[in-house]
């Protein structure tokens, strides 16, 4: 008996490490953006953000300044890297420890901070850890000042402010009310539709039902992109035109033949023993689709809803579609496909942001109906 | 008269309410614009109660500015103006005009796609005269207006486009500092960049930064340095057959243009990361090699927007993409532009293109940011900038200006085989079968 | 009226209006037309019965009519006509197909992923289903995998170019590589394995829809069948392949095919990673290099891609003619 324990313990450890492995192989990606999301656009490119939590190593340039003075034959100018002109623009009030020093552009990191270096004409350039510098040169140096490069370990920079930027943006509020208007409508509208057809198709019988399972079937394929055109023309002509009342019937068409399909095969897998005892009891059709199979199908309902918000949530192509591409009627998508991502393209962390902006919502969704979501699988589970 | 005027113009302004009452970026009467001008446009037009909408490429910053210029035509009119841009401008025009939604305006990046719904009979030619005054105002008017002519739905030609707003994409990108202190001089020929390219290789540098990333457009800066090159060994004339295909793409002239495009990208050590590093750098991210510490790259070949990309503060120069001085051709240009057309035509949508006809249409956007233009009445010391000024001398100095070829190609070519083509090409095809492809595809289409 | 409350009334509008038909309908049919009483009651019960179906089915077959076959009917007979659409070519577009290079390349690789990705999704979402089914901490595990179903197609190629960019200072394989040893590669640029590169982005994001409807149909097998293999000596991977898998079959192949189609409408992966390039063109995409240029060869590859998955629908069809006997 211990033994058969004790093997059950091996193998669950063995599933946990598994289940472990993949989550976090699952995770790694999503998480790289995440915190992408959080950097500026010059530590993105610098390095991995693997190493997000430690300093970045950057070369910054900048130039000697003040006025010099005479030191027996040398000419001296000494001050702090910190306050010049150049530093500051690009180092603000960081203060980071220089690790080396160079002066020219092709070696940034020549010399070890602390050591002396020989200038080209015959002059020297010493800088201190702490960014205090010396420059001596033989003979008056003109009003340009000596070009210092050096390496700074800068502190990591976490920033809010790709998401300010993104958030930000004029009309992100109205684009996330449009996003809910489009969205919640086109995910009940299919399912309503859907179960009642899918019931009729599962358990209902009449002249014609096999050739119609078919068609659905051979309907999930149509790639939608082909109808795009050809329904905006029959839109225009019934006068809906690009309108919400449009994309919902739009939606509502493209996500049916799945929807029927899911739910088809749910129903029809429903224990026929439940039903066929209903019908004898005399309720009707409707009654059976109410009380018994509706309440029955929760979980193929709840897991196909979850998937018909998402698809329309993060739809882009029919959105550009069916809307009228004004101000006021952009979704998130659209809003942030062509309005942020236009002018920001180069932008790592921008698009970082823009991405996690736009699925932020999903993800609450999902998170807070999970738990109704695995209840409705639990109460699925005929035993 | 002037002051009846200027009051009449600002109490529209009020009138037309909130939808427009964008300030105007530059008080009516200030400063050496040609106020004159939009005086006289003001007086002779008014749409008080229109509304105009357009549509266009431009997004974010760009929108902010061609809004700027059209709060000047709102306030002049009294008409309330719409501009919506979209990245995906090509796909969506064509979509609106197929669905009868199209704005007033649709402002082409292209010439190719004008010409395609000029010819399905979705745009409406302009007003009579309008290609007399673009021949009689603009730099090398004749290009411009045969640039804009296309055949209608019954074949016969008008002109369709205005141009407003021109590229200039012979230019090579550089850090003056970088290159004082590696004592690299601008060169004066393209003898002189095979020099130098060879020259910053053999003092341990990297010469280029090139990439041709761009999405589901991947490859079309390449298409551009193919364009370059065609027109500095070969002349105006077999250009011109080119993008018209009389010359077929796998002549070995065009062969030749590629491979020598192909010197400087499929060279493992002129290209900053490799040549594997060509294809897939996004081209926004590409200049950013020439400011790092230490340089990742010297020179990088784009077209005058590309200052929107670089760092802020960052120390850029550019010079001319030199011609070959063995070769005889002068010093041609290559450009780009955007065109007004009327996709839904109005009273207002036509007093627009007559607005973009005064000077101080050009001036409002050239006094901010990233316009040349080859209007020679406007006031060049209104350039936002002194590289500005110099570009739109390059524009007006060029003995030979040529159209972006792949814009003029039609979509499947220019939008499709020559970029994906181009990309084959970086990524270790040979040109001679690269553009064979592409000549089979062009065959196919018609 | 401010534009929430709008969008709220249209939502009840829009969700109520679907809602009340069937009701009506269904009480207009019991109680008018055909009532359950009277001298006919048999008679009508019967008809409102033979009536009832159709009710049920109208507003489907609708906008399946109107939104898919209709566009359907419309684009094959655009892809016989000619780039403008006023020729009649006959089947020259699906010749020219035939005859091009590129989309051989595509046709190709469109079947590696039917046979990849449906394949990889299907098996790592039933082992995750399976392993998590008794964990305590399953249900977290589960969500963390079905992450990537909330997605953007677009984000989600945003997130892997984290993964796979050649910079070793952005994307994360490189930067592996790199610490290996071994000299940065674009793994986009592989030929033929870019194609696998690029799989994984959507089984990466399909695992979670496969785990999820195969949890509910294991948590659906009666606890008997599986107590009875235990008590016989079954081991657990004998218990899950001989008593488990068999009777979820019917599920399994649901997703299998769902995810097929998917497979086959997916331009988005492709167009925004390589757009096409390196020899990682499939047919959806190819297709969209044609859309809004030349109308009828991009119908015809749509025809062309319904032609590829017609195997796995009539397959499909044949199992739903089964189940109903």
């Amino acid at each position: 008996m211990s033994g058969i324990a004790g093997r059950r313990s091996g193998l669950t450890w063995a599933v946990n490490l598994t289940v472990l492995a993949l989550v976090i192989l699952w995770l790694v990606p999503t998480v790289g953006l995440l915190i992408s999301s959080f950097r500026d656009r010059d530590q993105i490119g610098e390095t991995g953000w693997w190493l997000a939590a430690l300093p970045v190593e950057q070369a910054y340039r900048t130039r000697a300044e003040g006025e010099a003075r005479q030191e027996g034959d040398l000419w001296v100018i000494e001050g702090s890297l910190f306050d010049t002109a150049e530093a500051q623009s690009a180092l603000g009030e960081a203060r980071p420890g220089i690790a080396r020093f160079g002066t020219s552009a092709r070696e940034p990191g020549a010399q070890d901070a602390g050591t002396e270096a020989a200038l080209r004409d015959g002059g020297t350039l010493r800088v201190e850890p702490d960014g205090q510098y010396r420059v001596t040169t033989p003979e008056e140096p003109d009003d340009r000042g000596q070009r210092i490069y050096f390496v700074a370990a800068t502190a990591p920079a976490l920033t809010l402010d790709n998401y300010r930027t993104v958030l930000g943006a004029a009309g992100m509020g109205r684009a996330f009310m449009n996003t809910l208007t489009v969205t919640i409508p086109a995910t009940v509208i299919p399912i309503v539709i859907a179960a009642f057809a899918a019931f009729a198709l599962a358990w209902m019988r009449f002249p014609g039902r096999g050739l119609l399972i078919a068609a659905v079937v051979g309907l999930l394929v149509v790639p939608l992109q082909l109808a795009l055109v050809p329904l905006l023309n029959l839109h225009n002509r019934i006068g809906i035109g690009q309108s919400f009342v449009g994309i919902w019937l739009a939606h509502t068409g493209f996500g049916l033949p799945l929807a029927i399909y899911l739910l088809r095969n749910y129903m029809a897998g429903l224990p026929r023993d439940i039903i066929e005892s209903a019908r004898v009891d005399g309720a009707s059709d409707f009654q059976i689709f109410r009380r018994i199979v509706l309440p029955l199908s929760f979980p193929a309902l709840a897991a196909f809803g979850i998937f018909q918000f998402l698809w329309t949530w993060n739809d882009l192509l029919v959105a550009k579609v069916f809307l009228p591409s004004s101000g006021d009627a952009q979704v998130m998508t659209v809003k942030i496909a062509d309005d942020l991502l236009g002018s920001r393209g180069g932008d790592w962390g921008i698009l970082a942001t823009a991405a996690f902006v736009s699925i932020a919502v999903p993800l609450v969704v999902f998170f807070t109906m999970q738990r109704f979501f695995v209840r409705g699988l639990l109460a699925g589970s005929v035993k | 008269m002037n002051t009846r005027m200027l009051g009449s113009a600002a109490a529209l302004a009020l009138i037309a309410g909130a939808s427009h009452a964008q300030d105007l970026r530059f008080p009516v009467g200030e400063g050496d614009f040609n106020w004159q001008s939009y005086e006289d446009f003001a007086a002779a037009h008014d749409f008080s109660g229109e509304t105009l909408t357009l549509t266009g490429p431009w997004t974010g910053a760009d929108a902010e500015l061609v809004n700027s210029m059209l709060a000047y035509f709102a306030a002049a009119t009294g008409a309330e103006v719409q501009y919506n841009g979209s990245e995906s401008f090509e796909q969506d025009i064509v979509i609106a005009t197929q669905a009868n939604s199209a704005p007033n305006i649709a402002v082409f990046p292209q010439p190719g796609l004008a010409a395609d719904l000029a010819a399905r009979g979705a745009l409406t030619p302009l007003a009579e005269g309008t290609g007399d005054w673009v021949l009689e105002n603009y730099a090398a008017g004749q290009s411009w207006v045969d640039l804009g002519t296309y055949a209608g739905p019954e074949g016969d030609e008008a002109l369709y486009g205005f141009f407003y707003k021109i590229d200039l994409k012979s230019l090579v990108w550089y850090s003056p500092e970088a290159f004082e202190e590696a004592g690299y001089d601008i060169p004066e020929s393209m003898e002189d960049l095979h020099a130098l390219t060879e020259q910053i290789v053999a003092d341990g540098g990297t010469p280029w930064c090139i990439g041709l990333g761009s999405g589901a457009a991947t490859g079309w800066p390449a298409t551009d340095w193919v364009e370059d090159l065609m027109l500095r060994t070969q002349t105006p004339e077999v250009y011109d057959q080119w993008v018209t295909n009389e010359i077929p793409f796998d002549d070995p002239r065009i062969v030749n243009a590629i491979e020598e495009f192909g010197w400087f990208a499929r060279n493992e050590d002129f290209v900053n990361g490799g040549t594997s590093a060509v294809a897939s750098t996004d081209f926004r991210d590409s200049p950013q090699g020439l400011f790092s510490f230490p340089p990742e790259c010297y020179m990088h070949r784009q077209a005058s927007f590309i200052p929107t990309f670089f760092p802020d503060d960052a120390d850029a120069d550019f010079f001319y993409f030199p011609s070959y001085a063995e070769q005889d051709l002068g010093n041609p240009v290559l450009g780009a532009g955007t065109l007004f057309a009327i996709t839904a035509d109005s009273p207002a949508a036509q007093g627009l293109i007559a607005f973009l006809q005064t000077p101080l249409a050009h001036e409002v956007w050239m006094a901010q940011s990233g316009f040349l233009t080859p209007y020679g009445a406007v006031n060049t010391d209104l350039f936002a900038s002194d590289t500005q000024r110099q570009m739109n001398e390059i524009l007006l100095n060029a003995t030979t200006f040529r159209f972006d070829a792949s814009d003029l190609m039609p979509g499947e070519i220019g939008a499709g085989a020559f970029w994906t083509g181009m990309v084959d090409y970086v990524t270790g095809e040979d040109a001679q079968s690269v553009a064979e492809g592409i000549q089979a595809r062009w065959d196919e289409i018609r | 009226m401010s534009p929430i409350l709008q969008g709220l009334i249209t939502i009840v509008v829009g969700v109520g209006g679907c809602l009340g038909y069937f009701w009506l309908s269904n009480l207009l049919v019991d109680r008018v037309i055909f009532p359950a009483r009277g001298p006919r009651i048999a008679q009508n019960i019967r008809r409102a019965n033979a009536i009832r179906p159709w009710l049920f089915l109208l507003p489907a077959m609708l906008a399946l009519g109107l939104y898919l076959v209709y566009p359907v009917i419309g684009s094959f007979i655009r892809s016989l006509y000619n780039r403008s659409g006023t020729e009649f070519i006959g089947l020259d577009n699906y010749s020219r197909l035939a005859r091009s290079e590129d989309f051989r390349t595509a046709f190709l690789n469109n079947f590696l992923w039917v046979l990849v990705v449906p394949a990889a999704s299907t098996f790592l979402g039933l082992v995750v289903a399976q392993l998590t089914d008794r964990l305590r901490w399953g249900s977290v595990a589960k969500s963390l995998i079905f992450m990537p179903m909330a997605i953007s197609f677009v984000g989600a190629s945003l997130i892997w170019k984290f993964v796979y960019t050649q910079d070793p200072d952005i994307g994360l394989l490189n930067a592996i590589r790199v610490g290996l040893g071994a000299a940065p590669l674009d793994p986009l640029q592989l030929p033929f394995w870019n194609n696998f590169f690029l799989m994984v982005i959507l089984i990466w994001i399909q695992t979670g829809f496969a785990m999820v409807i195969l949890s509910a149909a294991l948590r659906g097998i009666p606890e008997e069948t599986i107590e009875a293999a235990i008590l016989d000596g079954a081991n657990p991977f004998q218990v899950f392949f001989r008593i488990k898998v068999p009777q979820i079959m019917g599920t399994i192949v649901v997703v299998w095919t769902t995810i097929t189609i998917l497979v086959l409408k997916v331009f988005d992966i492709v167009y925004t990673m390589t757009g096409g390039n390196y020899g990682t063109e499939i047919l959806p995409s190819y297709m969209m290099t044609f859309m809004f240029r030349d109308d009828g060869v991009a119908t015809a590859v749509a025809f062309v891609i319904m032609l590829v998955v017609l195997p796995v629908m009539v397959w499909n069809i044949r199992q739903a003619h089964k189940e109903m006997r």
